[in-house]
């Protein structure tokens, strides 16, 4: 397992060094803006393009641009420093990291305890009136826009435009260590509009794999031994929820690089704002940066998952 | 938007100084009502008709307080030497005291680090100026500003490292200003610590000394500033230090980034305990100023209109300006000079080298739609001719109705008088039957995706085969539109505001036949009318207000005349306050609240 | 059937029906049969024939899917069919355990087997887990698996076919129940495994005294196990008698056919095989009258109206016969049929009219 493990990991590695190629290769051919001609306003002189250019240094050859990167990225951990603000990225991504991550556990911990309960009750109770309107529920859940639900929750709940004014409103996040009970607050909406979509899906995912494992001859045999129905479910479930753990590791690992649209809508100082801002910009350092973080937590989701599953499922251990 | 900067500050000559003492109201109020006097005499403007501005510039709000300003963009650039767009400029200027600025209401300039007005020289080669004295630089430095502090701050444009992007726009006649490489320009002398003085190579006295209302000119310490020069960008900004009422927040040692200014997080204006009132204009109510940078307009919007000492400061949200309209209306601003838009159609290549065929499609679209699209008559009104409402020239060039011509008269769209340009233009059917497809490039937001759409179809209804490519606005402009190589047919998205509040700055970048690049092209129609740019050539050195106004007015009517290119908005800017704040806003920087005039009630 | 005193299971009418959407499917359709106390049942039929409804309705396991069961199951005093769900929960893993066919897919993938073992215990004792898994090591020993300390760790598939089956039964063991209900226990195994568990459940039976009715499609496992042997056709039985009895002079045409299709070692080489024709019927829509007449050999007309209840054989207390050919007609055939004839040729050597159906 430990051997399995590490080659895994030296994988995840050369899969990175693979990412920041194929990003620097991207930014440089997509049709975005110079960032030199951004920079140098909206009715730039050729020669303020070039000083910024070099000011920048665009004005080097492509390789030579793509060498020093790399080199930059793996033997410094270095990542540049963006062409605005001139922070630098990895200080600018660091202190964003933990809002993201406080976003993404938090909202993971509710869907899987919400998609899941849920998802168990509907796969009990089928075809009856529970089962109907909790999938009903989901579909909605699935359907609505992040970035919709969201304004909806806050015209609704917040305590500054909200109609019954209960949770604290945008912009309102702080740092756990800062305050721990204004954190715990202000992110229960953002959770719940970030868990809703996930969680439905979840829903409607264990409502089919534990029927499906609920027929199995395994259940038929929990149930001739006289074991409490409770137990039995256990039974099911423990077999239905192999397939989930895999898309479960898999969606956290998207999330870990910066969920947009709700970090916009509530103003959570994340990844995936930075990300967005940078985009528009331009600004390559920022937006390589946070690509590569966003690959990282995916390759490492990938290897978590995998390992998960070997353990969870002993027929498919690696020796 | 990023490309929607504003800078109206009309800096006059001597000679208009003394116009506007006399309290005579210009510039694009067509209204005529009442004008209320403000504390030094000059006159504050009326707002034409459909506009809603407090542009009554309060002398007497209640001191104290904290504003809170929720932002969804963050700043691009805070240093005053490199700053450039009209969100930043909403901090620069309530830190930085430029030569000469605008109060919040006026389209005048009054002397701010100056003494007095500009002295241009008969041959309009050299101007001088005189300074303040007693002006202080905030904490660390704060010694007494100097002349060479002003020269430095103009100089330092030229190096490299800090790269001021409209230094050779404006500056590039003073003596040897265009080699310079950041150390001390031969044109720029200072005799002695409050004097400064400009030798140009040109006559063009009047309109540089207009240009001294920006932010570049505002001090800076050299022997502070010129190690953070020395780097590769300069970082200046991580270390500025102020002039002005207030201050970015910043530690003994002078740092501003991580204190006063948290990139994409937040910035904290606190009051410059070294400034002095009495060399001041400025109020300055507010005991501090702070910024929080993120989330979403619609929602920020929201939270201004039901909050408490609190403003937004960037063009609102459509959804919220029409609830504010009907909900709020004490808390909602909307300013006039919001700047315009149009569609430029590729004169030099492709079907639209035919006048005719441009005004065909000038006829045929129907602007009102387009408006629509964006809020309506709310937020914009059908522009009609080039230069908007608060530029002087306006009613010159025919206000609000504009110039008589029958393919400009029909707001809503007229095929009748399409129909009479394509036969003119050569196609007797009334509808295009040539076989070059027409390459349509628009930005992909809302609601310039939905105007551009608009445009598509009246194209397509003239016959035309076209293909629409919806871009990020940034790639439209740098990648296509302002690129002549891609011989972009139309460009139905593109917009201007001017740097300051002179006619020039609205007409030439955009139709000088004269400045087209081959990158960075402003001039997307590359419209080239030797004539015209003759007339650009001539007006540049008019002096005086007026005359220029009446010079730039009569090209701004030839453009139209020539199609140059279809304007459709002339865009209101809307701001929204909460209902305890008192804001003032700064009519010629689209309407962003004035932090030095904006007060709590 | 033989036995001394009261049966342990007594089975009586039992009728279990499942609605579905193509009609009401007739699982069961009136059975009655008798287990004692350390004595064999076998039930043998085809595929489809109610057998395992049968024995799954005894432990109440047909209850969830919607069946309506009428009829009395008597275990102990008590009548399973009305009995309350938790009270059955009791006796199920308890009193009355159950193997199933296919081992692989009937035990929990991703449970230790040891653990699956300790939480049959642990349902219905008191115990600790440590001692939960001792008496698993136990129970593991008990049916002939080697080194049971470290088999009781490892999972299902880590076992071989004939030890999962082991495992199975150990399961079912590990309460030490009265009845042992056994599925096709041998079906999925090889030969030579089959014939070992076949050996172990014998030796369990007689170490522990206890039950077993064994559900089969192969004669040949009832053969060694059974004392007394139920066939079944289409939800009914057709022919009960001791097993002895069975073999020696079958009574239903039925049966007949599942002899005369097993192979022998014995046979003579020329002998063919006999199958039954034709395939066994839908049980939503049954035929009419005796519902194997339209595969019987031997059918009479009017067998297409009338249907036969078992009746006794005469001479023969404990054994049944749903047949409406005459005792003596039956006997004929059957010797025939013994003697190497083709149910054809059985049929004229009667001298019976008519051809098959």
């Amino acid at each position: 397992m430990i051997r399995y493990i590490i080659r895994r990991l030296l994988w995840g590695v050369l899969l990175l060094v693979i990412v920041a190629a194929l990003t620097f290769v991207l930014f440089r051919v997509l049709p975005t803006a110079n960032p030199a001609l951004l920079r140098a306003g909206r009715d730039p002189q050729p020669g303020l393009v070039k000083e910024i250019e070099r000011l920048l240094g665009l004005n080097k050859s492509l390789p030579v641009q793509f060498w020093e990167y790399m080199k930059e990225i793996f033997l410094h951990f270095q990542f540049g420093y963006s062409y605005y603000s001139q922070e630098g990225v990895r200080s600018l991504i660091g202190e964003r990291v933990s809002a993201t991550l406080s976003l993404t556990v938090g909202a993971a911990v509710l869907w899987i305890l919400g998609g899941l309960s849920v998802g168990v009750i509907s796969a009990l109770r089928r075809h009856t009136l529970v089962d109907r309107f909790a999938m009903g529920g989901a579909l909605v859940a699935i359907s609505a826009p992040e970035f919709w639900l969201g304004f909806v929750f806050l015209l609704l709940f917040a305590s500054d435009i909200g109609k019954f004014k209960i949770f604290p409103g945008a912009g309102s996040y702080v740092g756990l260590t800062y305050d721990p009970w204004k954190w715990f607050t202000s992110l229960i909406m953002p959770w719940v509009v970030l868990a809703s979509g996930a969680s439905a899906i979840f829903a409607r995912l264990m409502r089919s794999s534990l029927s499906e494992a609920m027929g199995e001859d395994y259940i038929r045999t929990a149930r001739a031994k006289g074991l409490p129905e409770r137990r039995v479910v256990r039974h099911g479930v423990r077999a239905a929820i192999n397939p989930i753990i895999t898309l479960f590791g898999l969606e956290v690992g998207v999330l870990l690089g910066g969920a947009l649209l709700v970090e916009s809508v509530f103003n959570i100082p994340g990844v995936g704002e930075l990300n967005y801002k940078a985009i528009g910009q331009s600004d390559f350092p920022v937006t390589q940066g946070t690509v590569l973080l966003a690959a990282m937590f995916i390759i490492l989701a990938n290897i978590v998952v995998d390992v998960a599953y070997a353990y969870l499922d002993p027929r498919v251990r690696y020796s | 938007m990023k490309f929607t900067r504003t800078m109206l500050c009309v800096a006059v000559g001597a000679l208009a100084l003394a116009l506007a003492a006399c309290g005579s109201s210009e510039s694009g109020s067509s209204s005529g009502s009442s004008s209320s006097a403000g504390a030094n005499g000059a006159s504050a403007v009326t707002p034409p008709p459909g506009y809603q501005s407090s542009v009554d510039e309060s002398l007497s709000g209640k001191r104290g307080g904290t504003l809170e300003v929720l932002q969804e963009a963050d700043f691009e650039h805070l240093d005053p030497g490199i700053s450039y767009f009209a969100l930043d400029y909403e901090v620069v200027f309530a830190t930085q005291r430029p030569l000469y600025s605008n109060k919040p209401n006026q389209n005048e300039t009054v002397p701010d680090m100056a003494a007095s007005a500009p002295e241009v020289s008969a041959d309009g080669k050299t101007i001088t100026v005189h300074l303040k004295e007693g002006i202080h630089f905030s904490p660390p430095v704060n010694r007494e500003v100097t002349a060479q502090d002003v020269a430095y701050a103009i100089e330092r444009g030229a190096n490299e490292n800090v790269a001021n992007p409209y230094l050779q726009s404006y500056f590039a006649s003073i003596e040897g200003m265009p080699q310079a490489k950041g150390g001390p320009v031969k044109g720029i002398e200072t005799p002695n610590k409050h004097e400064i003085v400009f030798h140009l190579t040109e006559p063009k006295g009047t309109f540089v000394a207009e240009a001294l209302c920006l932010p570049i000119t505002a001090a800076v310490p050299k022997e502070y500033a010129e190690k953070f020069d020395k780097n590769k960008p300069s970082n200046y900004a991580a270390y500025e230090v102020a002039t002005g009422p207030y201050m970015l927040k910043n530690n003994a040692a002078g740092k501003v980034l991580g204190v006063g200014y948290v990139p994409g997080k937040s910035a904290t204006l606190v009051r410059n305990p070294n400034w002095n009132a009495k060399t001041d204009f400025r109020p300055a109510y507010l005991n501090e100023i702070n910024i929080k940078i993120g989330g979403t307009q619609a929602v920020i919007d929201r939270q201004v209109l039901e909050g408490s000492d609190v403003v937004q400061n960037e063009p609102v949200a459509q959804s919220a300006v029409r609830l504010a309209a009907e909900h709020y209306k004490s808390q909602l601003d909307l300013s006039p000079g919001g700047g315009n838009r149009y569609i430029t159609l590729n004169s030099k290549s492709g079907p639209f080298t035919n006048i005719n065929l441009r005004k065909a499609v000038w006829a045929a679209l129907d602007r009102e739609a387009l408006d629509k699209v964006r809020g309506g008559s709310l937020v914009s009104n059908v522009a009609t001719h080039f230069i908007y409402p608060t530029i002087p020239g306006f009613t010159q060039a025919g206000g609000l109705a504009g110039p008589k011509l029958d393919y400009d008269e029909h707001p809503e769209g007229n095929l009748a008088v399409a129909e009479k340009y394509m036969k003119l233009a050569g196609y007797p059917s009334g509808k295009y039957t040539g076989t070059k497809t027409v390459q349509v490039v628009g930005a992909s937001s809302s609601p310039e995706k939905e105007d551009a759409e608009i445009v598509n179809q009246t194209l397509k209804k003239l016959g035309f085969n076209t293909k629409l490519t919806l871009v990020e606005i940034a790639t439209m402009y740098a990648k296509y539109c302002n690129v002549p190589k891609e011989e972009i047919e139309v460009c139905p998205t593109v917009g201007w505001i001017a740097d300051f509040a002179d006619p020039q700055t609205v007409l030439k970048p955009t139709f000088d036949g004269e400045g087209i690049v081959a990158t960075g092209n402003v001039n997307q129609g590359q419209f080239d009318d030797p004539t015209i740019n003759a007339a650009m050539k001539a007006a540049e050195t008019v002096n005086g207000k007026e005359n220029r106004a009446k010079a730039w007015g009569k090209i701004d009517d030839e453009l139209v005349e020539n199609a140059a290119a279809i304007p459709y908005d002339w865009e209101k800017a809307p701001r929204l306050e909460a209902s305890d704040v008192h804001g003032v806003a700064m009519l010629w920087n689209e309407g962003a609240w004035d932090y030095s005039f904006t007060s709590l009630k | 059937m033989s036995g001394d005193g009261e049966p342990l299971l007594r089975v009586e009418d039992l009728r279990v029906e499942f609605p579905g959407e193509d009609g009401v499917v007739h699982a069961v359709d009136g059975i009655t049969y008798q287990v004692h106390r350390g004595r064999t049942l076998g039930i043998v039929g085809e595929s489809g024939s109610g057998k395992t409804v049968s024995s799954l309705t005894t432990l109440g396991l047909t209850r969830r899917q919607g069946a309506r069961i009428s009829g009395r199951i008597l275990f102990d005093g008590q009548d399973l069919v009305t009995l309350p769900e938790e009270k059955l929960r009791a006796i199920r893993g308890n009193d009355i355990a159950m193997i199933f066919q296919d081992p692989l897919s009937s035990l929990h993938p991703l449970y230790r087997v040891g653990k699956q073992l300790s939480e049959a215990v642990r349902a219905h004792r008191d115990v600790s887990k440590t001692q939960a898994r001792a008496r698993a090591v136990e129970l593991l020993g008990l049916v002939g698996i080697p080194d049971p300390t470290r088999r009781v760790d490892e999972y299902p598939h880590e076992f071989s076919g004939g030890m999962r089956q082991r495992a199975m039964i150990a399961m079912a063991l590990a309460n030490e129940p009265k009845l042992l209900i056994a599925d096709e226990p041998t079906t999925a195994l090889d030969v030579t495994v089959q014939a070992q568990i076949l050996a172990l459940l014998e030796r369990l039976q007689s170490e522990l005294g206890m039950a077993i009715v064994i559900i089969t499609h192969d004669l040949g496992v009832v053969a060694e196990m059974a004392d007394d042997i139920a066939v079944m056709y289409a939800g009914r039985i057709v022919e009960t008698a001791s097993a002895a009895r069975l073999f020696a002079a079958p009574q239903h045409p039925y049966t007949w056919g599942l002899l005369k299709s097993i192979p022998r070692l014995d046979g003579p080489r020329e002998e063919d095989l006999v199958p039954i024709p034709g395939m066994p019927p839908s049980l939503i829509s049954r035929p009419s009258g005796c519902h194997f007449h339209p595969r019987c050999p031997y059918a009479q007309p009017d067998h297409a109206r009338i249907d036969p209840a078992l009746a006794p054989v005469p001479e023969e207390p404990s054994h049944f016969a749903a047949c409406l050919l005459e005792a003596d007609v039956r006997a004929r055939l059957w010797r025939q049929l013994q003697a190497g004839s083709t149910p054809k040729q059985a049929l004229a050597e009667a001298g019976l009219p008519g051809a098959p159906a």
